[in-house]
């Protein structure tokens, strides 16, 4: 048995290896670059040493003696011949050769200076801010000496070729210095320079007339004074750059120097991580079982792109090493020297600017440590906070009005696939027996079975019967989904924590996931061919978790907004309206088949009797019957009515989107929140069914008819539109004979322009009242702009009246050609026609170029979206990283994971928007809740007088206190 | 200059005695570094206010009447 007892972690340090630390920790030395020999073994000292750790079934490790799957790997190294950089530190290693001192290895800072970023390390440690801030600042301050402090050396500059190639940069005098001097002296008539004479040179520079001759023949090199002094005198420079190479083995040298008490104002703690051991001089050889070699069918074996690494590295290693015994030129030497760097480099980093990176034979990159390591795919976001999941199943979603918004129909194939484990007992044995009975094909079947010794047995069509029988209490039996599971479904992309929510299962027939429609709006999701996924839980905390937490009725408020989310939508919201708008009446029958798919099944007493002596339900007292009984309410609802409801009964208005819709609809919000999310279910639930009733009664449809305007109203609408065209070029008119007078804060042209706009959006406006004028209530367009279901009077003006202005940037459309937009228009011509003002509706049809403007902001509005959800996406990653770690603590501050407070109180006033909601023109009721309250908890009055303290309770702890009874109700306080 | 602590929508900034924010610190079970940043710099924080101080700033909220939080003065 594996010891599997979680461990406290105590503390992480990070730092630097030392290089015996690695040879300590290896298996095995590694010397030849070979990996198998020809009978196909591991060769000893190879890259496949079998110290190094098992990747075969059956064999065991050498240094552990496990087997594959339980035994790690052990790491294995090569002694480099010479010392190489380490690519992950070249920027620290930088910034010490620019803060150290060349000769003495000493930190380029005085001890007083050096003190003072230490204070100053320590204060940003405590407020935790970036100490980057600090250890930058002191290398900044290091950089300024030219000297050292401590020893006197002059310092030169580091210059650093990327990726690993550090060099010292010297300013010497130039070889051509005689020739440059004699030019300087030349003087330059064009600038009016004068001549020099070497007489008066050496008067200027204070050099013996001699020195100067010979410094000028070229056969004496000036002094650094002297060179100082001339260059000064001729205004010239007389140096040049001498770059010396750092190897990496000075480097090495120059920072085993560096004072441990230096290295603390750098960052470096000293005691774990010396600099020196930035430049390698061992090499660890990840274990076999990081980079396994793959059998191909052909027998064949290929291996991974780490060991093909590997072997560069030992190849190169040995050659080095010969060169330098047999004693090869230096040249040579640093040729191969720069090749181990290379490869030691491409090894940790295959992806450095500047260098080439290493291939495979096919030409592919190889992925070496750090490929595997970061972005999307790599072990942080891909492996290890994301990972793939078993039990889970995704497919295409469509809706299904007969399921209650906390169901799921899950096809028989998913449900048949993804299992419960079922821990058999004396009274679930029958049904565990019918489970396995039935098999893994027949739908409330089993796939797997544990017995309590622990072995786990598949079901097959051909054992299941024999099995069933076996099967006794204390077994496991990995049964199907059946209906009244709880799944966890999820749609990405998971923006809010309505995108995953738990449902019951009701397992169907074909192949789609089902949801009730009213659960769209918090996924997201329509039917145009989104697919979803769906996760089984496997354990029973889990189920209970997502039951009591996810299930879609405990997420019917948005935590956003306090209000309901989930609520009737389109179809449904548009029949509430038919239904109750006009308050129609309904015979038995009709009443009877409209509440058909609800819990009530007897009609209340009639409405009223109609002329014929028959009985009738008005649409109110219909729609009342889903309501609680004791609900009250009064607020104006969606077309502008006073809505009551008074005893459960809906006394007057119009039931749409602001009474019963997704966003805030008051009456599902207040059910919700006084009667609770059980009975929130129940109501929208039986408001989407009886308006889906509703709806078919009274038959919705709509058609091209539905937006055509008679005759007569189209003249009057061309003539506002020519109306409105006339004006506009009397705008245009005034413009050009500069009689426009500018408003306020605006240019001419920006005052003409806004006119313009003015103009034709009246016009569009004044069209679409016209063809208002001709729709009547009942029109369904009118009907879903009405009600709030879909669409508005602007759809329905753009669609009968006219399409209006196209915008591109909130302006008219300006682009296209030199000073026009179309080559059908003249020049400069600022007519409503020419800047994409679309005169005609939908209906009527667009002219080609109408067609041509309108697409152009259509386009706009597509770019527009998918840059918004992009950059939105982006914006959502970084907040998601910022704030995860954020947490209310019991003491209800929000702090992080160092305990910085954040806010001393969640939200700053410590409440759930969900638990209360109110905003600005909605206060919190509270008398209304506390009387609420009070009322359920106590029957008679009596009993809340009490409570409330109003009514003192008859006492007889003492004589004294049995005149309170006789003052009367009067509370007497003690104090 | 405006004096914007004067400015009705800048809540009241008070420096912290040193018993005040003893109580504050055993409160929350914090150290003082723990506390929400301030720059001294703030135009909102008042004139004796020196790096190190806590201040006390008390908004007005439409949810809980008033609201308290605290701030450490840093550079």
């Amino acid at each position: 048995m594996q010891d599997t007892t979680p461990k406290d972690i105590g503390a992480i340090n990070f730092g630097l290896m030392e290089p015996e630390e690695y040879r300590e920790m290896s298996a095995t030395k590694i010397i030849t670059a070979d990996t198998y020999d020809d009978d196909g073994f591991p060769i000893d000292m190879g890259l496949m040493d079998p110290r190094l750790g098992v990747i075969d079934p059956g064999l065991e490790c050498k240094t552990c003696g496990k087997h594959s799957g339980s035994c790690n790997g052990h790491f294995g190294h090569i002694e480099l011949a010479a010392p190489v950089i380490h690519v992950g530190f070249t920027k620290l290693i930088r910034r010490l050769l620019r803060g150290t001192c060349r000769e003495c290895s000493r930190l380029l800072l005085t001890e007083d200076e050096r003190d003072e970023f230490h204070d100053q390390l320590d204060e940003s440690r405590k407020l935790s801010r970036d100490l980057n801030d600090v250890t930058k600042a002191a290398i900044r301050q290091a950089r300024k000496k030219d000297r050292c402090p401590f020893c006197g050396e002059i310092q030169y500059d580091i210059d650093h070729e990327k990726p690993t190639t550090y060099y010292e940069v010297q300013q010497v005098l130039t070889s051509e210095y005689s020739q440059r001097i004699a030019g300087a002296m030349q003087g330059d008539e064009e600038e009016g320079i004068e001549r020099t004479t070497p007489d008066e040179l050496a008067e200027q520079t204070e050099i013996e007339l001699t020195r100067v001759n010979e410094i000028l023949s070229g056969s004496f090199r000036p002094r650094e004074s002297q060179r100082k002094a001339i260059e000064k005198a001729l205004d010239i420079d007389l140096t040049e750059e001498d770059t010396n190479k750092l190897m990496p083995s000075d480097i090495r040298d120059w920072f085993e120097a560096i004072p441990d008490e230096d290295m603390e104002v750098l960052g470096i703690n000293p005691e774990r991580s010396r600099p020196e051991w930035m430049i390698l001089t061992v090499l660890p050889v990840p274990p076999v079982t990081a980079r396994p070699s793959i059998t191909l069918d052909n027998g064949q074996r290929s291996e991974d792109d780490l060991t093909h690494k590997l072997v560069d590295i030992i190849r190169i290693n040995q050659r080095f090493m010969e060169n330098r015994e047999a004693g090869a030129p230096q040249l040579i030497i640093e040729d191969l020297w720069e090749l181990l760097q290379y490869h030691v480099t491409t090894f940790m980093d295959n992806e450095i600017s500047g260098t080439p990176p290493a291939r495979h034979r096919s030409g592919r990159p190889l992925k070496t440590l750090s490929q595997r390591l970061k972005g999307k795919e790599g072990r942080f976001r891909g492996s290890l906070s994301g990972k793939r999941v078993n039990f889970s199943a995704r497919t295409v979603i469509s809706p299904d009005p007969t399921l209650s918004l906390n169901e799921v129909g899950v096809p028989d194939r998913v449900a048949k696939e993804m299992t419960q484990t079922m821990n058999v007992t004396e009274r679930n044995l029958e049904d565990a027996r019918r489970f396995v009975s039935n098999g893994p094909e027949g739908h409330p079947g089993a796939n797997y079975v544990r017995r309590p010794d622990g072995r786990r047995l598949k079901v097959t069509e051909k054992n299941c019967e024999q099995l069933a029988e076996k099967v006794e209490a204390g077994w496991e039996v990995n049964r199907h989904l059946i209906d009244g599971d709880i799944v966890i479904f999820n749609r990405q992309p998971s923006l809010h924590r309505m995108s995953i929510m738990a449902h019951e299962v009701v397992v169907m027939p074909y192949k789609t996931f089902r949801l009730n429609t009213v659960v769209c709006p918090p996924y997201n999701a329509d039917f145009d061919g989104d697919e979803m996924n769906m996760h089984a839980l496997q354990n029973e905390e889990a189920r209970a978790e997502a039951r009591v937490l996810m299930r879609v009725q405990e997420q019917m408020l948005s935590p956003r907004f306090g209000e309901n989310i989930i609520g009737a939508i389109q179809d449904h919201i548009s029949g509430m309206y038919l239904l109750t708008h006009d308050n129609p009446r309904f015979n038995e029958t009709q009443a009877l088949d409209l509440l058909r798919a609800t819990r009530i099944d007897e009609l209340p007493e009639p409405s009223g009797v109609d002329d014929e002596g028959e009985p009738f339900w008005t649409g109110h007292d219909v729609f009342s019957e889903l309501l609680p009984d004791d609900l009250d309410l009064e607020f104006t609802g969606t077309v502008g009515d006073e809505v009551v409801v008074e005893d459960g009964q809906l006394l007057k208005g119009t039931i749409a989107e602001d009474e019963v819709g997704e966003f805030g609809g008051e009456i599902v919000d207040t059910i919700t929140k006084v009667y609770g999310n059980t009975r929130a279910r129940i109501f929208v639930n039986e408001v989407s069914t009886l308006a889906m009733r509703a709806i078919m009664h009274f038959g919705f449809s709509i058609g091209i008819d539905d937006e055509t305007i008679p005759d007569e109203a189209e003249s009057r609408i061309d003539e506002t539109i020519a109306d409105a065209n006339d004006r506009v070029e009397e705008l245009i008119e005034a413009y050009e004979n500069n009689e426009l007078e500018s408003l306020p804060g605006r240019t001419i042209d920006e005052t003409l322009e806004m006119k313009i706009m003015q103009t034709l959006s009246r016009a569009r406006d004044n069209a679409g009242n016209i063809a208002d004028e001709h729709f009547q209530d009942d029109n369904p367009a009118v009907v879903m702009a009405n009600s709030g279901a879909r669409g508005s009077m602007l759809n329905l003006t753009q669609m009968a009246g006219a399409v209006g202005q196209q915008a591109v940037r909130g302006e008219r459309i300006n682009r296209g050609y030199e000073d026009r937009t179309l080559s059908h228009y003249e020049p400069n011509d600022l007519s409503a026609e020419a800047h994409g003002f679309v005169e005609n509706s939908y209906t009527s049809g667009l002219t080609p170029r109408e067609f041509f403007f309108h697409a152009m902001g259509g386009r706009e509005g597509l770019v527009d979206t998918a840059v918004r959800t992009s950059k939105s996406g982006y914006l959502q990653r970084r907040l998601i990283n910022a704030l995860s770690e954020l947490e209310t603590q019991y003491d209800g501050t929000v702090r992080d994971t160092s305990d910085t407070i954040v806010q001393f109180e969640f939200g700053e006033d410590g409440t759930s928007p969900v638990k209360v909601s109110s905003d600005e023109d909605n206060d919190i009721d509270v008398e209304a809740i506390a009387s609420r309250v009070l009322d359920s908890e106590f029957d008679s009055e009596e009993d809340r007088e009490e409570f409330l303290g109003s009514k003192p309770r008859p006492t007889n702890l003492s004589e004294h206190a049995d005149d309170r009874l006789t003052e009367g109700t009067e509370v007497s306080s003690d104090d | 200059m405006v004096d914007v602590s004067q400015h009705e929508l800048v809540p009241e900034h008070t420096v912290l005695e040193d018993d005040e924010l003893e109580e504050v610190l055993t409160e929350y079970n914090i150290d003082r570094t723990d506390l929400p940043k301030i720059k001294r710099n703030d135009a909102a924080l008042p004139d004796d206010a020196a790096v190190g101080d806590v201040i006390r700033i008390v908004r007005d909220s439409r949810t809980t009447d008033q609201s308290v939080v605290y701030r450490l003065v840093v550079e």
